[in-house]
């Protein structure tokens, strides 16, 4: 669905930002975009969405190069902005004005997903919070039905019964046909939700990996003694989690925090692990 | 091309613009109401009527300056960072944008500010039999004048429309100073040719020669000549600013 290649960019008179980044997006998945603050995470998305231009290497949605923003492309893109304003007309406006640009848009889904999150649509825009007017603006991105939805920093914002209610929303909004690109650096609050994890560093991939793969090559939890060679990252603040070298444990949960420390402190060690196949015994 | 030149699409986007500028639109037309409401009475006071030059002077001090300002109105979404992301993310191509900005700036905003400055005529006018001798009679609207500054207005009004695409901040001002730019550098150059045949070739012969040159210049031009310059550096001008918002980046 979505394709980059070599893709470089920089602002002008700024340093790079992405530097040789190549991905896939493929359709079913929901995508968490992890790094730090001005890693390029947004810039990624906008570029993406067709917003800013790369400096070299080609971004492709649906075979489209999104920085020719074709109709035919832009129709299956919706981007939920971190940094928004939204128009000072009521809720019903804003989907009437807007909605028909969109072919497979959902009056249905939309005023659904409004009541789900306790707005009217009578409502004017400019007397909601900055919380709620994410709510509407997330409620009109899911409703569009595009097959690739951009979310950047969805849940800055939101208090936190909404931070749950936004997951059980994005949870069943996902299906075959849909990619879902989430871009954030509260890890924690895309727990549970996504199914493959992207982390950017210095302004390179550092990991792009499905999540069952990593569970299949990665431990978290409280090592026993004797697991102390297999510690690649641990960390005080975690109760003494830490991540492992998987050898023949159970699967666990991924600590998405964790993981996202481990990758940024050790990053060759988490690679060599997960580029490790592993049978019976370390290699 | 067919996907991206849908007249359906043209009418949504214009629709948009309309409910998201109908503030903007309703103060704008309560001041400039009054000011005419006003203007129209000053004509009024001397023999009881509103002739069509009389319409057309009061009414092209606004006409001009409103639909400039709508002008840059309309293109406000592209430039702030908080919601330019969602207007270039729509799905409109640039050539819709281009064409729906400039129908409702132009045709739209002619058929509109026309019918409101006759309205409010019309009432200055019931307003005059009320407060003085004033007869009631229709507000004269189409003359050769009216025309001619709506021709004037469609031949200048592209040029605003790529000043209101192409930057970003004191947009008014640096459109202002690029066509004065524009202007004294055509000028300059003009005095330059204009040199250079009087001296060389003696085109011009009479002693106003600043004057002959621009009679000799008007007289190239029928009024269909006009017409076709206008045609052709508005779609000109309009091309430039479709390839503008193409380029522009949120």
């Amino acid at each position: 669905m979505v394709e980059i290649n070599n893709l470089q960019f920089h602002y002008p008179k700024s340093r790079t930002i992405l530097d040789n980044v190549s991905l896939d997006f493929t359709p079913g998945n929901i995508y968490g975009l992890f790094g730090k603050n001005g890693e390029g995470k947004s810039t990624l998305m906008k570029i993406i969405a067709g917003l800013l231009f790369p400096t070299a290497g080609n971004c492709y949605v649906l075979n489209e190069i999104t920085s020719k923003r074709k109709v035919k492309s832009l129709k299956d893109i919706f981007i939920v902005s971190e940094d928004f304003e939204l128009p000072s007309i009521k809720i019903s406006t804003y989907e009437k004005i807007n909605a028909p640009f969109y072919p497979k848009f959902s009056k249905n889904q939309f005023y659904d997903l409004i009541k789900e999150f306790k707005l009217s649509p009578d409502q004017k825009i400019s007397t909601l919070s900055f919380g709620q007017k994410k709510k509407v603006f997330i409620a009109f991105g899911i409703a569009t039905n595009t097959k690739l939805l951009l979310m950047d920093e969805p849940t800055n914002g939101l208090d936190i019964p909404s931070k749950s209610q936004f997951r059980k929303i994005m949870a069943s909004a996902v299906d075959q046909g849909k990619c879902i690109i989430i871009s954030t650096h509260q890890v924690r609050d895309l727990h549970s939700l996504i199914n493959h994890v992207i982390i950017l560093d210095q302004s390179k991939v550092v990991i792009d990996k499905p999540l069952s793969f990593i569970s299949e090559h990665l431990w978290f939890g409280k090592p026993k003694h004797h697991d102390q060679d297999a510690v690649i990252y641990s960390e005080m603040t975690f109760g003494g989690k830490a991540v492992l070298y998987k050898q023949d444990k159970d699967e666990t949960d991924i600590d998405l925090e964790l993981l996202f420390n481990a990758v940024l402190s050790e990053p060759e060690q988490i690679n060599n692990a997960l580029n490790t196949a592993y049978h019976g015994a370390r290699i | 091309m067919a996907q991206e030149f849908s007249i359906k699409r043209i009418g949504g986007f214009i629709y948009r613009d309309i409910v998201l500028l109908k503030s903007t639109i309703i103060t704008g037309l309560s001041v400039t109401g009054g000011l005419l409401f006003i203007g129209f009475l000053f004509n009024l006071r001397e023999d009881y009527h509103l002739t069509p030059n009389e319409f057309v002077s009061v009414f092209f001090k606004f006409y001009i300056p409103v639909g400039l300002l709508l002008c840059f109105t309309i293109f406000k979404e592209a430039h702030s960072q908080k919601t330019n992301q969602f207007y270039f993310s729509l799905p409109v191509s640039s050539y819709e944008r281009i064409a729906a900005a400039w129908f409702t700036t132009s045709i739209i905003y002619t058929v509109v500010f026309t019918t409101f400055g006759f309205l409010v005529g019309q009432f200055a006018i019931v307003t005059g039999i009320v407060v003085s001798q004033a007869n009631f009679h229709v507000v004269p609207i189409f003359s050769e004048n009216y025309w001619k500054v709506v021709a004037f207005y469609f031949l200048i009004q592209p040029t605003f429309l790529l000043g209101a695409v192409t930057f970003s901040k004191n947009r008014i001002g640096k459109t202002l100073l690029s066509i004065l730019l524009i202007v004294f550098g055509l000028v300059v150059y003009n005095f330059i040719l204009f040199g250079v045949l009087n001296i060389g070739y003696e085109v011009f012969s009479g002693e106003k020669l600043a004057s002959d040159a621009f009679d000799l210049t008007s007289n190239d031009f029928s009024g269909i000549g006009s017409w076709f310059w206008i045609i052709v550096l508005g779609i000109g001008i309009l091309l430039a600013t479709y390839y503008k918002i193409t380029e522009k980046e949120a």
